[in-house]
């Protein structure tokens, strides 16, 4: 049986897409709809095993579906370590499994997780004399490795578009679109660099409530804030993710697309690239069936493909218990919301839903082989399991990880927190270290969406400001 | 087999952590190059931060954490077609072919 089913689209999702297509998986036919992530048509196809990890081939399955870890890739139309959750899904893909022996589906490989139950120290593994090293390493770099190599030559050197820019905006999530409009507002001209297919960041997350004059769904605020009419002079280039920004003066920045690349010597650059979702450490964290709070929201609803088993979600924000009740809506069945929240408007619409709500406990083990079966809870992680839910998808928070690595790079100051991660250290206007470079939102730590918005629109106006002294 | 995984590309546990940090690899680079997070396919976007919060944990205290290694480009998994075109001769080759 399939992991996810599909829905009807919610009628106010962002993500349009076209028509029905066909493509293969493995051989054997299956279909999904042109434009969407073939992630996702692989999960509603009943795909639930991925790929192998590297060293002791354990099943892996989509954890983050924003393009961000490791655990869908997959080899499509001959090329290997694909993204599949950022692959456009279309007519006559061939879409295979590249890790594992014989498959990644059955992989006897999978032993190694057996044999070293507790650890296998890869350095040491067949150094005892120079003869069984050489033997060994062929072995054993076929053995993990990354698929086999492209069934065809690389394409040739992409065409490169070389420009000067006064701004260049990192990222067109929440920060991202806020700066853009008020320099579009004070009528600046401005490059936005975005590397999803739509803007928008955690706007595009359906359980994003954006609390200001009266407050408003994400998605509500997402049409406002990407409308075109708000951007004038203002470049907004989509699937150009930036892969690196180079510290000179003025610094450099690349942004490479699947068939072109820009290189940008802006004035003034402001940082706004989010965070990275990570999942929670607990016992099978990695079992595939669970991912973070936004994949399920991006999958379910974004996309309208739902899990086909009751779903357990993990966290204290507001986005998780809003999660719980919009899947409801959408006939999800909840087999459980794990929260430390004890009250709050909604908290209390899980609980009108008669949705069974465990309360101080967190996830300290999950269960399956080839996808999740089962969720014990502890009072704390390292405690005795004292609960456990049957379910076929866990949806756990943990805090964010800001994208802190181009700034970084860029020689912008970043700093650490347990709670928050490493940020790039700005001020409450978004200045960095460096006088040029800006930073907003989740990469600068903000706290929520509407924080990232705020920055955005500071940001943006120190960046003015600058410019102006700069004359 | 029961195991908490920190990083996902590389099978990078919690009990790897502790153990690189009894056998002396205290700090979050020789960390890193001794128990090989951070280094797969996604470069540490979902691994960094809890090893380093699991060295704020046992050396009692966040300003113990060093600066994240270095940064090098590029961010994300990029094919070498893009950066030969990147590059300033890739230009000029391309105008003197025939």
């Amino acid at each position: 049986m399939a992991a996810a089913r599909r829905l009807e689209p919610h009628p106010d999702t962002p993500f349009r897409y076209g028509p029905r297509v066909d493509f293969t998986f493995e051989g054997k036919p299956l279909w999904g709809f042109a434009g969407e992530p073939l992630a996702l048509a692989l999960l509603a196809g009943g795909v639930k095993v991925f790929g192998r990890s590297a060293k002791y081939h354990r099943p892996r399955s989509p954890m983050c579906l924003h393009a961000h870890c490791s655990s869908c890739l997959m080899r499509v139309n001959g090329r290997p370590n694909v993204r599949t959750c950022d692959t456009p899904c279309s007519a006559g893909q061939s879409v295979e499994r590249q890790t594992g022996w014989p498959g990644a589906g059955f992989d006897l490989l999978r032993s190694i997780d057996v044999v070293y139950p507790e650890e296998l120290r890869h350095h040491e593994l067949f150094t005892s004399s120079a003869a069984l090293s050489r033997l060994a390493s062929p072995f054993v770099r076929k053995m993990s490795g990354a698929g086999e190599l492209p069934s065809g030559p690389p394409p040739m050197a992409l065409p490169a578009e070389h420009t000067r820019a006064r701004v260049v905006v990192i990222g067109a999530g929440a920060a991202g679109l806020s700066a853009a409009r008020r320099l579009a507002r004070a009528g600046e001209k401005a490059i936005v660099f975005e590397a999803e297919a739509l803007p928008g960041g955690r706007l595009l997350d359906g359980a994003t409530w954006i609390e200001d004059d009266g407050g408003g769904a994400g998605w509500q605020k997402w049409k406002s804030l990407a409308d075109p009419a708000g951007l004038s002079g203002i470049e907004l280039c989509c699937r150009m993710p930036v892969v690196a920004l180079y510290p000179g003066r003025p610094p450099t920045v690349v942004a490479a697309g699947e068939e072109r690349v820009r290189v940008v010597q802006p004035q003034r650059i402001i940082l706004c690239n989010g965070a990275y979702d990570l999942l929670p450490l607990f016992v099978g964290n990695d079992v595939p069936g669970v991912m973070t709070v936004r994949a399920l929201d991006r999958m379910a609803l974004g996309h309208g493909v739902v899990p086909a088993e009751p779903v357990v979600l993990c966290g204290d924000s507001d986005e998780v218990l809003r999660l719980g009740a919009l899947l409801a809506e959408r006939g999800v069945e909840l087999a459980g919301v794990v929260t430390r929240r004890r009250e709050g408007p909604q908290l209390e619409a899980l609980q009108e839903k008669k949705i069974p709500i465990v309360f101080d406990r967190e996830p300290a083990r999950a269960r399956g082989g080839r996808w999740l079966h089962e969720l014990e809870l502890a009072s704390h992680r390292k405690a005795e399991p004292d609960r456990l839910l049957d379910c076929g998808l866990c949806a756990a928070e943990s805090p964010p990880a800001p994208a802190y690595e181009l700034g970084h790079h860029a020689g912008c100051r970043v700093f650490f927190s347990s709670s928050g991660g490493y940020r790039i250290a700005a001020d409450s206007s978004g200045r960095t270290s460096r006088d040029d470079i800006f930073a907003a939102g989740h990469c600068a730590g903000a706290a929520d969406t509407a924080a990232a918005m705020a920055a955005g629109e500071q940001a943006a106006g120190a960046c003015l400001e600058s410019l102006a002294q700069a004359g | 087999m029961p195991k908490t995984i920190v990083c996902r590309c590389e099978d990078v546990t919690e009990e790897d952590l502790k153990r690189a940090f009894e056998s002396g690899f205290r700090d979050l680079e020789s960390l890193r190059r001794f128990t090989g997070f951070g280094t797969g396919f996604c470069q540490g976007k979902s691994c960094l931060c809890h090893a380093a919060r699991f060295l704020a944990s046992v050396k009692g205290g966040d300003d113990m954490v060093s600066d994240p290694p270095r940064t090098r480009p590029p961010l994300r998994p990029t094919p070498f077609s893009a950066f030969a075109g990147a590059a300033p001769e890739a230009e000029s080759a391309r105008e003197e072919k025939p």
